[in-house]
């Protein structure tokens, strides 16, 4: 019969059009639920998309009229629903092409029944999938996408829609970000305590974790459940709360730390809240409280899971407390935690609740457009709330969403090299 | 396998016929309105106000269609919404504004130029009207006015003080600071209510220009007199008279056990303080510096049509009954803002300082440039409190001033 005329090339060229292909292998239903779908795509589709890319390439026309925003997220939305189109044509051209090479070869269709069985079997994960992609598509991917196309036009406070139409700049605002005078001196400045915010707070917290943990785990310690408790409980306050009661005992004037400690003992007063180094001593500290219970957690499991036995070897070969703990606990503790710990810099990265809780990124600092303990976060939220510069906003976000994008990538490679280690 | 050129083809056409397609809408631009002397009347009209003046404005709005036949809708609503609602056809007719964020809405379009006839501008105070005018435009209907007067306890200050020098005598004699009385306090870390004693001889937020807009380039709040005024205000601490810590609640309870002699306010405080104090509270203008009556702001809100409403006369229109003499008068009587008019006399003694005030009260600049004002005004009052050298503190606080206005618009 047709056994060698049946052509897969063939299937696949009329598949261009989703459904003739398939109505060539035979597939009568299908090839008509395709071609109606694809039909029907169009037909609802067309002047959403057709506004939708317009709208993206041109931001619109005619002020007032237009309104960027608006055609900016059309346009998106239009983008986002050409990727869904391109990826079922895709499947529906392999479609094509494996069905018309066992049609080619003589397997003739099965009964519609089984088929449809056998489809429903294949696809059935990805339907128990499908609802929270979507979701994930519109309200994660769509505003994500947003933000970045922001970066690249001139949205501030002077060219507001919808009385002025948005233009795409290209990357302008990341130029002027290092090139502008106060812009550059801000950013840098911003950046440069972010790094040091990062690196010394969590640091300091994972040190202060891990040195209470081995004590709190030493055996000679009596009642250790209750000394748990104890230190696990700033976790269990909420962290906005320990945040707000902190900012009032640091507080220069009425605070208790001013009034009840440092006064009576040692007759001076800290300008906690108004100098930009002691407010930053004072977030460290307050971080650290904060953030060593979840660290002194772990810590604590891992240090119960190290076999005795290693201890009592280290023991019979006469090693000192300081060489047990830098080649049997140190190292176990790290190697287990490592992901975690990456992910308690990444947090603290992009900390926004402590440093605006405290005093809102204040003090105020001569000749930057921050404060003085602003990070880049709390910054790009005052950029967008408090002086409408949505554009350079967007800007520093992408920078600190490739910052913990790395932090994220180097997260997954050392969990991966873990379980690859743990099967040996 | 497939061959990689069928889909690579396949792609290509999908691209292409979207490219093709993507012509945008096709529309004719057709901008002549045509005028109407009074266009068709519509069915209702929709006013956005806020929570605490809703019943107060639905009051007015029932009046108005008793008399026109138009129904008039008060919504309590985020005025931040219409922005994105007004272009999308959800938003008001009209909505009820401060004056300062009125350059805000002006660009970004949201409130409709305002065209009426001088006539119909009388009665109004010429302040209340500039303060809604942005680049020679009305952009509003103003409709209440506030500004900040002397506040004070009449069994403590038998006599409102009418020079600062006075004042000073009042601080010196009252204040006991062990037994948290004080003569006179005022917030200085607040821009606000200190930008009259800090202007006391003279000085300026942005210099008007002539087209009746600001120069935000030209700030004049670092001149020798207004380092005077801030001299004044160090000394108050200096001397012990305001505490530097002191904060809105425990000024307004101190005032309120009557423990204070006389505060700066406003007419926000006044029921809350009438409650402390009973008949012992008067308020009277502020105090004059060097035979100078001091200068406060003021604070004006009003109705801004929208520029997205499809019934601007009539949302003019309606926007000038709320705000005529007879309703101006209910309104006082039921939200306690002291109405935009001249023609309009409230009879009330505690008020009557505040009204006296307005005269000397100019507009806060209705220009954006002026929200980055507050706080590093806020801060040099701050530091200036603290004994810090004021000229070089207020040099400052105008250099960041500037630099923030400067990031405002990116690098132009």
């Amino acid at each position: 019969m047709a056994k060698q005329t049946h052509n897969p090339k063939v299937a696949v060229t009329l598949s261009l059009v989703p459904g003739l292909g398939q109505l060539y292998n035979r597939h009568y239903l299908k090839g008509a639920t395709f071609l109606l779908l694809t039909i029907s795509f169009i037909l609802f589709f067309y002047q959403f998309l057709n506004i939708g890319y317009w709208g993206l390439l041109t931001l619109g026309e005619i002020p007032r009229l237009d309104d960027s925003r608006v055609l900016l997220a059309q346009g998106i939305i239009s983008l986002i629903i050409t990727g869904f189109a391109i990826t079922f044509h895709v499947l529906n051209l392999l479609d094509a092409y494996k069905e018309a090479v066992k049609f080619q070869q003589g397997v003739r269709p099965d009964s519609l029944r089984k088929r449809f069985r056998a489809g429903w079997n294949k696809s059935f994960p990805y339907i128990l999938i499908g609802p929270g992609l979507f979701l994930l598509i519109f309200v994660v991917i769509f505003p994500l996408l947003y933000m970045v196309s922001i970066a690249f036009t001139d949205y501030n406070l002077y060219n507001s829609p919808p009385k002025n139409l948005l233009n795409w700049v290209g990357f302008e605002n990341f130029i002027s970000l290092v090139t502008v005078p106060i812009w550059r001196s801000t950013f840098f400045s911003v950046f440069l305590w972010t790094v040091i915010w990062t690196l010394v707070a969590t640091t300091l917290q994972i040190a202060l974790a891990l040195i209470l943990a081995i004590f709190v785990n030493d055996p000679r310690i009596k009642f250790k459940k209750f000394i748990r408790t104890v230190l696990i409980l700033p976790w269990a306050v909420p962290a906005f709360v320990t945040i707000l009661i902190f900012a009032a005992l640091f507080n220069n004037d009425f605070g208790a730390i001013n009034n009840d400690i440092l006064g009576p003992l040692f007759n001076q007063a800290i300008p906690w809240m108004t100098d930009p180094f002691w407010s930053k001593i004072a977030l460290i500290g307050i971080q650290v409280w904060v953030g060593f219970p979840f660290v002194f957690a772990i810590f604590t499991g891992i240090l119960q899971s190290i076999s005795k036995d290693w201890y009592e070897a280290a023991d019979m070969d006469g090693a000192s407390s300081w060489q047990k703990f830098k080649s049997i606990t140190f190292p176990q503790v790290m190697f287990a935690t490592a992901p975690i710990l990456i992910m308690q810099y990444a947090g603290n990265f992009n900390n926004f609740n402590i440093i605006y809780l405290f005093n809102q990124g204040g003090p105020a600092v001569r000749g930057q457009n921050a404060g003085g303990t602003d990070i880049l976060i709390s910054w790009v939220y005052n950029l967008t709330f408090e002086t409408q510069n949505y554009n350079m906003a967007a800007a520093i976000s992408i920078i600190i969403g490739l910052i913990i994008a790395g932090f994220a990538f180097y997260q997954f490679r050392r969990t991966r090299s873990f379980k690859e280690e743990g099967e040996m | 396998m497939l061959s990689k050129s069928y889909v690579s083809a396949g792609f290509l056409i999908l691209v292409f016929s979207i490219l093709l397609s993507a012509c945008g809408p096709q529309r004719e631009v057709s901008q002549n309105e045509e005028e109407q002397s009074e266009p068709e009347k519509p069915e209702e009209l929709t006013l956005w106000a806020w929570e605490d003046t809703k019943t107060a404005f639905q009051e007015v709005g029932d009046k108005y269609t008793e008399e026109t036949g138009i129904k008039v809708n008060v919504v309590a609503a985020e005025n931040a919404d219409i922005s994105l609602d007004a272009p999308a056809g959800r938003g008001p007719d009209l909505f009820y504004e401060t004056h300062d964020r009125i350059g805000d809405a002006y660009l970004q379009g949201l409130a409709a130029e305002i065209e009426i006839t001088d006539e119909q501008l009388k009665g109004y105070q010429q302040s209340a009207i500039e303060a809604f005018t942005v680049e020679g435009k009305l952009l509003g209907i103003p409709s209440s006015v506030e500004t900040i007067g002397l506040f004070y306890n009449k069994e403590l200050v038998p006599e409102a003080p009418q020079t600062i020098e006075e004042i000073n005598e009042i601080a010196e004699e009252l204040t006991n600071t062990d037994e948290d009385e004080f003569g006179f306090l005022n917030i200085t870390s607040d821009f606000y209510p200190t930008f009259p004693f800090l202007t006391a001889a003279g000085g300026y937020v942005f210099e008007k220009s002539e087209q009746g807009g600001y120069d935000t380039s030209d700030i004049g709040l670092s001149s020798d007199e207004v380092v005077e005024g801030a001299e004044m205000i160090q000394s108050w601490h200096e001397n012990g008279y305001i505490p530097e810590s002191l904060t809105y609640d425990v000024m307004n309870g101190l005032f309120r056990e009557g423990k204070v002699g006389a505060i700066i306010s406003g007419p926000w405080g006044i029921p809350d303080f009438e409650e402390g104090l009973g008949d012992k509270l008067a308020i009277a203008p502020l105090p004059t510096y060097k035979g100078k009556q001091l200068e406060s702001f003021l604070g004006v809100k009003g109705l801004a049509v929208s520029e997205y409403s499809e019934n601007k006369y009539w949302s003019t229109d309606f926007a000038l009954f709320m705000t005529n003499t007879a309703n101006s008068e209910l309104l006082f009587e039921n939200t306690k803002r002291l109405p935009a008019r001249e023609d309009v006399s409230i009879e009330s003694e505690l008020y009557q300082g505040i009204q006296d005030q307005l005269q000397y009260a100019d507009p806060t600049p209705n220009i954006p440039e002026m929200a980055q004002v507050w706080e590093p005004m806020g801060d040099a009052l701050v530091f200036i409190g603290e004994g810090e050298d004021p000229q070089e503190v207020l040099k400052e606080a105008e250099a960041t001033i500037k630099e923030q206005n400067s990031l405002l618009g990116g690098d132009n």
